[in-house]
């Protein structure tokens, strides 16, 4: 393990089950440092959202480990996958998935629910401070219905980001908006990244997205192969 | 504050639509529910309200003594023994109180109940089978509710009161003019030989004084049932009078009030006042007035038992013990000793009473017995002093003979007397006989010479079975002193008060001539017995059911004889139990209640309960599935809830207390639908289906235990359903929801997560033929088993229909793939709708499952529907072949079969050719039949001679018990009761197998306790049963059982009447002269016409049956309705798979549009696919409810309606495809095209 990552896949593999299993990964590796951002880009069903997946403890490997500061996560329980995800992880989808029944403010609170007793109790202060930050200030109250395909998208970066995680894991958050949304999405990662000192992690297709990234990796069959 | 409480209520209120569909299914399975408990409920709280309203809502207890006659003294003896009566004057004259601290006030009232006819004055309407109840005028009758009294009946000799049921059956008013036609009892059984004939029935012409209502005690009747019976009140003094027996009753009411009359507390002072001030006219005012304390009716029955065995007189066991000394006058001049004796109103003394009298005496030409000091000898000795010797007991037996001849030479009609010394020389022979001089000259018969006598058998009814004894004279004895006692010859109604031998009714024709010199010794020496044989000569020819001795004497000098009168009283009075001689308080309230707590009510409770279960398993089948697809809907917000850090258990948890509230909701409104439905089905059951409850008005009735049990229940099944739906969600992984929705993966070949389910289904399914083939064995239609196999059934065929869905049977199984099919053949589009239906299995299931509930109920339902008129001339049938069932109001006792008979009510035997009676006796008891919804207790008691039905082989067996030991089922009837040394005698009988399972809810085998009429136990054992029988209701007895155990029930008073086929058939050809113009109804309508006195009413078997059928079938109609349900929401169910499937799809069909399908084929394919999935849950349920019919269907006398269920299975069929293709229609609907963008 790499002295200085915060995230590492070793020797990971994978393949989807079915009459005949479907290999995605095969003994891959990937090292991730606190703070740094990296895109990993490849074409179209090479695993790049396995490994966002992966990275999320959404789903498990078949094969290697998965450490986050130096804690093997295949090892641990669902709950504490839950609670880990809840505190470590924020998530950003190609789909918002924002709850259409909620604000974009109580939208930006969910993960706060996840367990109400650890919550802090500036949860919304910083919820209104950063959803202020992301040019959303006068629309928290709104539901999502009303927010335009960018807006719900901010409000989604928001969301991810209320528990003050350790990373940010990003599947496509550009691939459903315009172009100057995209921008816009993809400046204020970074920013973010910046300011919150978050790492992270973007999966795209988007050369100018990956560019904007500190370190972009080719998933390439199966394995991940350093672009720049 | 964003809370989880503010998320649930944002989303509920969000996803109102789509919670829409789980709100209406989780009403609908509460509603059906609670609707189902509300009907049990209010068919059990009608009945109870029925049963307290036939015991007029007070009475608890009933000295009920049929063919004996009290004295109405005997109620108010009993008063001084039940307590002080109250401070405060009785507000009625005749009421008295029965005070214990534990028991309220009761009150006993006396009555005199006989059966009869009546008749509008102008003829227009009829009724027969009345209950004439006399009353005191002023009397009360029962309690109002628990704290009004009942009414005042306040009318003379010349008026009638008639309750609702019977006015309204009259049409009659107030002054109308009507006649009612009593049953005259007589003091010996009709079927006594020397019973009169004439003058069994008496009629009163009396006018309508107004109408009791059922809440007044109108409908007063002391058998169970919740239809009302025909209640005439009349004067107890007028109807005594008609009757011929002024002074006597046969019935005492013991009745709660209601009124608290106790003492001293000031309470019972505040009633008092407020009951004198008429408070309980208002309702405020009932408001103030306690109500009495429930009367235990057991207790007040001991109570009133205790007092009556302190109280009772001999008058009121119809004995009487006098003194007499004989007028010289009237004994040839020489003076007869002075005797006490005991006699009967009923002629002969019942053993009982003999028991009581003799035990511990020694009796003249009995066997010697040791003397002992009894009230006989006390009183005695007290008159002659110490050591005075007790008189002995002379046992006395006299009986009418039909002849005493020698030779040539014949006396007829004459008295004989049996008894030991002083009236027969000690050692006489029993085959030796002691003439008196009129008899010894009129015979020319000295000492030596042979007598032949010739009698009738005491007990053989119309019959007149002759039988002739031959005596050798001993002595000729002279016309004065002891032989010369008129008083010997009972009391014989129709002998004694005639002036002449003409004026005769002795109870048969008087065959041999009369002559003068008969005439002239019945003028000067009356009913004088012309000979005397000993006791036990005697009692071998006459000794019968009714008793042994007439007379029992005490012979005491002429000053002794009233001591020894009163002696003999007391001891009779101490030894005997009054319960012996029919005296005995009876509890009715408890077997009242219990008979409304049981009974087929109870069972259609349960069954309306069983059959809503398919329907409430489909309604939750159909909330699942809504709410499954409300959860697809939503499969991404499940998805980021996990991805955010969400627990899954607080994810579920969040989803399910939404769904919950929103089942909760559901549930509410399932209260108030259950309410609605309820009272909808009270409503059928009153109007549409009023023959399933025999028209009793049911009321609606609903305990808060039952509230509280469905609501619970419902909340509870509906949070079950929800939780599986949302445990089933939650194997989804995390990316798959946020991905792709609630998508199910398709089948995956035969893993082996699909091989529990197939190791249930056969398990399931053996276990269900078991239960089937075990019911099969036992010939039984035990509803239990029938559920149970049924629902197995349905199970296992489910879940056979999981396994086919998931791939685990069939082609795709064996292949491992569906490419391996693929590779034999290419996939044509019938093929591809197949595999649409494996793409979503738990739904194609689901709808299978609806389907398949709904056909189990209406094939099941369908398959047990009955026609009486099948087979309906075959003696196998329902109608034993039998053409009529005839019932009377009062017995008839000439034999019908005989031509005698047929003359005696002036049919004409020529029309009656081919024509025969099969007569029962009857003792009344509880309608066992599916007509009474009530528990009977003790059902009514036929006594028939068995060969009569045998020698016919009427009706089909259903099963006989095991230890029968007969292979003729009537033969069983006339096995052998128990020894007559057991305790308890046991009696054989023959029920219909619904009796037995439904009414009496007994098996072959069990026991049923009942008590002769002289009040001992004995126990009537179910040895056969019959199917579907118009004997329904009934349980038959040998005739030689019954009349031993009901000496007094005389004649026959019901019949099944067989009309030979050649009779039928020379009907139908209407010839010259036709036997019976317009075949049975004329034969109906002659007997009638000549048996109206009896009340004869005569239905066809085949509308007996019917009438017995409509019950069942209208059960089935009311289940058949819950089967429409489901058939409904089977539907629905289909109807959205379609439109959801082909709104997921659209897509798919889009492209499929796009590379060349024409519209109308793609409606096909849908169409095709969604058959197969109605077909598959039609199948699964017709075969599931198939075999767990089959018992049923297998037993003996069953019919299968195979027309009517192809006829509904057609329908149902039709019905399932018209919504597929309707939904298939408006799914395909507009353009498909845009969905292409989806993609």
């Amino acid at each position: 393990m790499s002295a200085a990552a915060l995230l590492e896949l070793r020797e990971v593999t994978k393949s989807y089950p079915g009459p005949v299993p479907v290999p995605v990964l095969s003994g891959t590796s990937l090292a991730i440092a606190r703070g740094e951002s990296v895109a990993i880009i490849g074409p179209s069903g090479c695993g790049k959202s396995t490994v966002l997946n992966l990275l999320g403890t959404l789903d498990l490997p078949d094969q290697g480990s998965i450490t986050f500061e130096g804690r093997d996560l295949t090892m641990v329980s669902a709950k504490e996958l839950a609670v880990f995800r809840n505190r470590q992880i924020g998530f950003i989808f190609q789909n918002h998935h924002l709850l259409p029944q909620c604000t974009a403010l109580e939208n930006v609170l969910l993960p706060t629910l996840a367990d109400a007793k650890r919550a802090p109790a500036d949860a919304e202060v910083r919820a209104k401070k950063l959803l202020d930050r992301v040019g959303l200030g006068a629309r928290m109250d709104h539901l999502p219905g009303k927010l335009s395909g960018g807006e719900r998208q901010r409000v989604a970066v928001v969301r991810a980001l209320i528990n003050q995680p350790a990373l940010l894991l990003a599947d496509e958050p550009t691939g459903a908006l315009d172009r100057v949304s995209a921008t816009g999405i993809g400046r204020l990662l970074v920013e973010l990244n910046r300011e919150e000192g978050v790492t992270l992690v973007v999966v795209t297709h988007s050369p100018e997205l990956a560019g904007l990234m500190g370190r972009t990796v080719e998933l390439r069959d199966g394995k991940f192969v350093n672009v720049h | 504050m964003f809370s989880h409480r503010l998320l649930a209520g944002r989303s509920l209120r969000h996803y109102f639509r789509a919670h829409l569909g789980v709100l209406a299914g989780a009403a609908l399975a509460a509603t059906v529910l609670i609707g189902a408990l509300a009907v049990g409920d209010s068919v059990r709280g009608s009945l109870e309200e029925r049963a307290k309203e036939r015991l007029a809502n007070g009475v608890v207890s009933v000295l009920s003594t049929g063919d004996r006659f009290f004295t109405p003294k005997m109620a108010e003896l009993i008063a001084p023994h039940l307590g002080e009566p109250p401070n405060e004057r009785p507000w009625r004259e005749g009421h008295l109180y029965l005070e214990r601290s534990r028991l309220g006030p009761v009150m006993a009232a006396n009555a005199l109940l006989l059966s009869g006819t009546i008749t509008r004055q102008d003829g227009t309407a009829r009724a027969n089978r009345i209950q004439v109840i006399g009353v005191n005028p002023g009397e009360t009758i029962g309690a109002r509710t628990n704290y009004l009294p009942g009414p005042f009946l306040d009318f003379n000799n010349r008026q009638v009161w008639l309750n609702e049921t019977l006015a309204a059956q009259l049409s009659a008013n107030r002054g109308d003019e009507v006649v009612i036609r009593i049953h005259k009892p007589s003091a010996l059984s009709r079927d006594a030989v020397i019973s009169p004939r004439d003058e069994t029935s008496v009629a009163m012409r009396l006018t309508v004084g107004g109408v009791v209502p059922g809440s007044y005690g109108g409908n007063l009747s002391l058998l169970a049932g919740q239809t009302s019976p025909l209640n005439a009140f009349v004067s107890l003094p007028g109807l005594a009078d008609a009757a011929g027996l002024a002074g006597r009753a046969n019935l005492v009411l013991a009745q709660t009030p209601g009124y608290v009359g106790d003492t001293n507390s000031i309470r019972s002072k505040a009633t008092g006042w407020m009951f004198r001030h008429e408070w309980y006219r208002y309702p405020l005012g009932r408001v103030f007035i306690p109500r009495a304390p429930e009367v235990p009716a057991s207790l007040a029955t001991t109570f009133l038992n205790e007092s009556l065995a302190r109280t009772w007189t001999l008058a009121d066991a119809e004995l009487s013990v006098r003194a007499v000394a004989p007028d010289p006058k009237l004994t040839g001049g020489e003076p007869a000793p002075a005797f006490a004796e005991l006699t009967t109103r009923r002629i002969f003394l019942e053993p009982a009473v003999v028991t009581a009298a003799l035990t511990n005496a020694t009796t003249s030409g009995g066997p010697g017995s040791t003397p002992a000091v009894d009230p006989v000898s006390a009183a005695a000795g007290q008159s002659k002093g110490a050591g005075a010797t007790a008189p002995s007991p002379v046992p006395i037996l006299t009986y009418l003979v039909n002849t005493l001849s020698h030779g040539d030479e014949l006396a007829p009609y004459s008295m004989v007397t049996a008894a030991g010394a002083p009236y027969t020389p000690a050692g006489l022979r029993d085959d030796e006989i002691v003439v008196n001089e009129w008899l010894a000259k009129d015979l020319g018969v000295k000492p030596g010479d042979t007598v032949a006598l010739g009698y009738y058998r005491v007990d053989a009814g119309t019959q007149l079975v002759e039988r002739t004894n031959r005596f050798r004279v001993h002595s000729i004895v002279p016309m004065r002193g002891l032989h010369a006692d008129r008083s010997l010859m009972p009391e014989f109604p129709g002998l004694t008060k005639a002036e002449s031998t003409r004026d005769w009714d002795a109870g048969f024709d008087l065959v041999h001539p009369i002559r003068d010199a008969d005439e002239a010794y019945w003028k000067q020496w009356r009913g004088t017995p012309k000979a005397f044989i000993t006791l036990a000569a005697g009692q071998k020819m006459w000794a019968n059911r009714f008793g042994e001795l007439t007379a029992i004497r005490w012979f005491a000098g002429t000053d002794q004889a009233g001591q020894v009168r009163d002696g003999v009283a007391a001891k009779i009075r101490a030894d005997l139990d009054p319960a012996d001689v029919g005296l005995r308080f009876t509890d009715v309230r408890t077997p009242a209640l219990a008979a409304a707590e049981g009974g087929t009510g109870k069972e259609f409770g349960g069954l309306m309960i069983g059959f809503s279960f398919f329907l409430i398993t489909s309604a939750l089948l159909l909330t699942a599935m809504l709410f499954s697809f409300s959860l697809g809907q939503r499969a991404s917000e499940t998805g980021i809830l996990l991805a955010i850090g969400w627990e899954p258990r607080r994810v579920r948890t969040l989803l399910f207390r939404e769904g919950f509230m929103v089942a909760a909701l559901g549930t509410a409104l399932g209260v108030v639908g259950g309410i609605l439905y309820a009272k909808g089905v009270l409503w059928g059951l009153s109007t549409l289906w009023r023959d399933a409850v025999n028209g009793a008005g049911l009321g609606f009735h609903i305990t808060a235990a039952t509230l509280a049990t469905g609501v619970g229940s419902s909340l509870f099944v509906a949070a079950a359903t929800l939780w599986l739906v949302l445990r089933q969600q939650a194997k989804r992984p995390t990316r798959e929801l946020l991905s792709e929705g609630a998508v199910e993966p398709g089948p995956v070949g035969a893993d082996s997560g699909t091989r529990w389910p197939m190791r249930l289904a056969v398990g399931a399914s053996v276990a269900a033929l078991g239960m089937t083939a075990a019911a099969g064995a036992a010939r039984s239609s035990d509803p239990g088993m029938f559920f149970g196999a049924g629902a197995l059934l349905l199970i296992a065929g489910l879940l056979w229909v999981r396994a086919w869905l998931r791939g685990a049977v069939g082609p795709t199984a064996r292949t491992g793939s569906a490419s391996g099919r693929a590779a034999r053949a290419p996939v044509g589009l019938t093929a591809l709708a197949f595999r649409g239906l494996k793409r979503r299995p738990s739904r194609s299931l689901g709808t299978a499952a609806l389907l398949a509930s709904a056909a189990f109920l209406i094939i099941a339902v369908g398959a047990n529907k009955l026609d009486a008129d099948r087979d309906a001339t075959q003696r196998g049938s329902g109608t034993g072949g039998f053409a009529l069932w005839a019932e009377s109001s009062l017995p008839v006792i000439q034999d019908l079969d005989t031509r005698k008979g047929q003359e005696f009510y002036g049919l004409d035997p020529k029309k009656l050719a081919g024509v025969s009676f099969v007569p029962f006796k009857v003792r009344d008891g509880d309608d066992a039949s599916c007509l009474n919804l009530n528990k009977a207790q003790r059902p009514r008691l036929l006594g028939v001679k068995p060969e009569l039905l045998a020698r016919r082989g009427a009706f089909t067996f259903t099963g006989l018990a095991k230890d029968a030991g007969v292979t003729n089922g009537w033969d069983a009837i006339r096995a052998k009761p128990s020894a007559p040394g057991s305790e308890v005698q046991v009696i054989p009988a023959i029920a219909d197998a619904n009796s037995i399972q439904w009414a009496l809810q007994k098996s072959l085998g069990d026991t049923l306790d009942y008590v002769d009429e002289r009040g001992r136990p004995f126990k009537v054992r179910l040895v056969g049963a019959v199917a579907n029988s118009v004997l329904q209701g009934n349980l038959v007895i040998d005739e030689a059982e019954f009349v031993k155990r009901f000496p007094s029930e005389s004649g026959s008073r019901a019949f099944l009447i067989d009309v030979a086929a050649e009779v039928t058939r020379r009907n139908s050809a209407d010839t010259d002269p036709p036997p019976h113009v317009g075949g049975h109804d004329g034969l109906s309508a002659d007997l009638t016409r000549a048996l109206q006195d009896t009340g004869l009413e005569i239905t066809s078997a085949p509308k007996r049956l019917a009438m017995f059928n409509a019950v069942q079938n209208t059960y089935l109609d009311t289940f058949q309705m819950l089967g429409g349900l489901g058939l409904l929401l089977g539907s629905v169910g289909l109807g959205v798979v379609v439109l959801r499937n082909v709104f997921e799809r659209r897509g798919e069909l889009a492209v499929m549009q796009a590379v060349g399908f024409e519209r109308a084929a793609l409606q096909r394919f849908v169409l095709v696919e969604h058959a197969a999935l109605l077909v598959l849950g039609l199948g699964v349920g017709t075969l599931a409810a198939g075999v767990a019919v089959l018992p049923a269907l297998m037993s003996p006398g069953a019919q299968v309606p195979w027309a009517s269920l192809a006829v509904t299975l057609l329908a149902v069929l039709l019905n399932g495809g018209l919504w597929t293709w309707l939904a298939t229609r408006r799914a395909l609907g507009g353009s498909l095209v845009g969905s292409l963008r989806a993609l």
